[in-house]
């Protein structure tokens, strides 16, 4: 269906030189915090995982199933609200139960809004996560007793941050977060790259490709599109609850349609169908974000004309744009 | 408020209002994905668009009827120039493109409303011989909303009337059917892509400028709109002209009762309602819808 969305090699393992650059890589981003003991580089790195990870689980959906979500942030807000309000009102310490909390009851409510959103076509699909978003949105923004509505979720609690009884830190200690950040997201990566490329990565790449040849050969592609939704949505509630933890607050905002086409920038500008391309994408979008927001009110007009020149210009994003000078110096 | 009566006359007439702004817009989101195959998400944005022409066009002096002619000939001038350059070159390309496409677009045109007009709410001056109001079966009924029920008809008979009646309707509607064959009589492809965008902007720019006086105009009206209007055309059936009609009017009274009775959510009533039909009638009420 695509020609321009980048196949990647089948290997389900990392190939020496590939593992060699993903140590590298982790290893700088942990050791980052203690070099660079800024805060505010701390917190912008953090941010940049968290959205990297919503990012990647979109990238399931968009790159290998074919699926457009409009509005995947929601999925990381209806988990980051379900967090906050376990830490609330529930038990103020038990900071591993309320993220499987969380996550849980993202499943939960993605499951029989993407039962629905499979039983049509792809442009419906398109259309209705656009519409389920705005439906989650309203409900937080005017669901005032529950959520705080416009003020957002206020009074988190500070829990402890321990992992089988050795304690890192706590919640509120930006080091200790990020060390917790890269951990999950690192694993979420590796696990969702095995997963993509396992024989269930490759039906979902069969139904992109072609939906009604990948029926005939006998896969049912309701079913497995919906497992690809489950996927992508059970992803965006584990950065749902990285994010509230990050936060400590949680606002509507962070559940807008303006926000859902950030993380579809992210896709876009990472390259999609890659799933480490959005994690760049991430990090290219939340720095310009941080740098833009502070020099004009009218970022909107600017994010309007990037999305357009992207998808005119640059459809496979920057990890498309290391593929193409490469067979240009091949000639 | 009187008794049960005339509150029943205000939810029926209000629903038939609001069925007939949500009609408006979505039969031009309906046109311009049947011809062209390009759902767009800017659409809500270019209602809005109409909306604050209209407010313009009425503060500078003009009457507010000459508004409702004029601001969609803006609205079209604009949607023509967005076809031309950014809407055309991506035809060819997968669906999902042109969907992110429409969507920056949609942030472009709000973000270029808000610099244009600002962010604090607009008001349409009305003609002092539509703000009174007229006794309907016990209720005090506005003049200004029974202009609007006049309006939308005549435009949706308008419409009915030149998609059937002249040689460019008759063409509109061949080439929804069976493109190929159309193109092989002769006709070129762009300019029917060309007139359906446009016709879209147009029916635009008529709903947003009779939905203007009706709330407030502010940045967000396009948005709002934009989910109503695929609410509709998901329930009639997608690229469905007589499944809009009903959906629209459906929509419009679920939407009144529910903002009647609960009003904060009253939306969420409107997704519930829509999932539920998506559930057991993929293809919307009438069985016709074309989901690709």
């Amino acid at each position: 269906m695509d020609k321009h969305l980048t196949i990647p090699d089948k290997q389900p393992g990392f190939s020496l030189p590939t593992f060699v650059v993903i140590m590298i890589i982790i290893a700088g981003l942990a050791v980052f915090p203690f070099v660079i003991t800024n805060r505010f580089y701390i917190s912008l790195i953090n941010e940049m995982l968290i959205y990297g990870l919503l990012a990647m689980s979109l990238d399931v959906l968009l790159g290998f199933t074919g699926l457009l979500s409009f509005m995947h942030n929601a999925y990381l807000g209806i988990s980051a609200y379900a967090v906050g309000l376990f830490l609330i009102h529930v038990s103020p310490a038990s900071l591993w139960l309320a993220c499987l909390t969380g996550v849980f009851f993202t499943a939960l409510v993605a499951l029989p809004v993407g039962w629905v959103q499979v039983r049509t076509g792809g442009l419906a699909f398109a259309l209705l996560t656009l519409a389920f978003g705005m439906m989650f949105h309203t409900i937080v923004w005017k669901w005032y007793g529950l959520t705080g509505g416009d003020d957002g979720l206020m009074g988190m609690p500070n829990p402890a941050i321990s992992i089988f009884g050795w304690e890192i830190g706590h919640s509120g200690d930006p080091t200790a977060m990020y060390l917790l950040t890269l951990v999950v997201v690192t694993i979420c990566y590796i696990l969702t790259r095995r997963i993509i490329r396992s024989p269930f990565g490759a039906v979902l790449e069969a139904i992109r490709e072609n939906e009604e040849r990948a029926a005939f050969v006998g896969i049912n592609v309701r079913m497995y599109k919906l497992l690809g939704w489950m996927l992508a949505c059970t992803l965006a509630g584990v950065a749902g609850a990285l994010f509230i933890l990050y936060k400590g607050y949680i606002g509507p905002t962070t559940m807008s349609a303006f926000a859902g086409a950030g993380v579809l920038m992210m896709v876009l500008l990472g390259g999609m169908g890659t799933l480490w391309g959005p994690l760049v994408g991430a990090a290219i979008f939340i720095y310009i974000q941080d740098y833009i927001s502070t020099m004009s009110e009218h970022w909107e007009i600017y994010l309007g004309i990037v999305v357009v020149f992207l998808v005119l210009f640059m459809p496979t994003g920057f990890v498309g744009l290391g593929g193409y000078l490469k067979r240009l110096k091949r000639g | 408020m009187g008794g049960s009566l005339s509150t029943a006359v205000d939810i029926i007439l209000n629903s038939l209002v609001l069925g007939g702004v949500f009609l408006i817009v979505a039969i031009g989101l309906n046109i311009i994905y049947g011809l062209s195959r390009v759902m767009n998400l800017a659409h809500g944005s270019l209602y809005a668009v109409g909306a604050y022409a209209g407010y313009s066009i009425v503060a500078i002096g003009f009457n507010y009827f000459a508004a409702i002619l004029l601001a969609p000939v803006y609205v079209a001038a604009v949607g023509l120039v967005l076809e031309r350059t950014i809407i055309a070159p991506m035809r060819k390309r997968s669906m999902i493109y042109t969907l992110i496409l429409t969507y920056g677009l949609m942030f472009f045109l709000d973000g270029m409303i808000k610099y244009i007009w600002g962010n604090e709410p607009r008001f349409i001056e009305l003609p002092a011989m539509i703000q009174a109001t007229v006794p309907i079966l016990g209720t005090q009924y506005p003049v200004f909303r029974l202009v609007m029920l006049l309006i939308t008809a005549a435009v949706m008979t308008g419409l009915m009337l030149f998609l059937n009646k002249t040689k460019i309707g008759i063409i509109l509607r061949a080439s929804s059917t069976i493109p190929e064959m159309v193109s092989c009589l002769g006709v070129n492809m762009k300019y029917v892509h060309m007139g359906a965008f446009v016709l879209g902007c147009v029916l635009a720019g008529i709903a947003g400028t009779i939905a203007g006086p009706l709330t407030t105009i502010d940045p967000l009206m396009g948005h709002e709109m934009l989910i109503s209007s695929f609410v509709v055309i998901v329930i009639g059936g997608l690229g469905s002209l007589r499944g809009a009609v009903i959906a629209a009017l459906l929509v419009g009274a679920v939407q009144t009762l529910a903002e009647f009775f609960i009003t904060d959510l009253a939306m969420v009533i409107v997704y519930m309602l829509m999932a539920l039909i998506l559930a057991f009638m993929p293809r919307g009420l009438l069985g016709e819808g074309k989901f690709e």
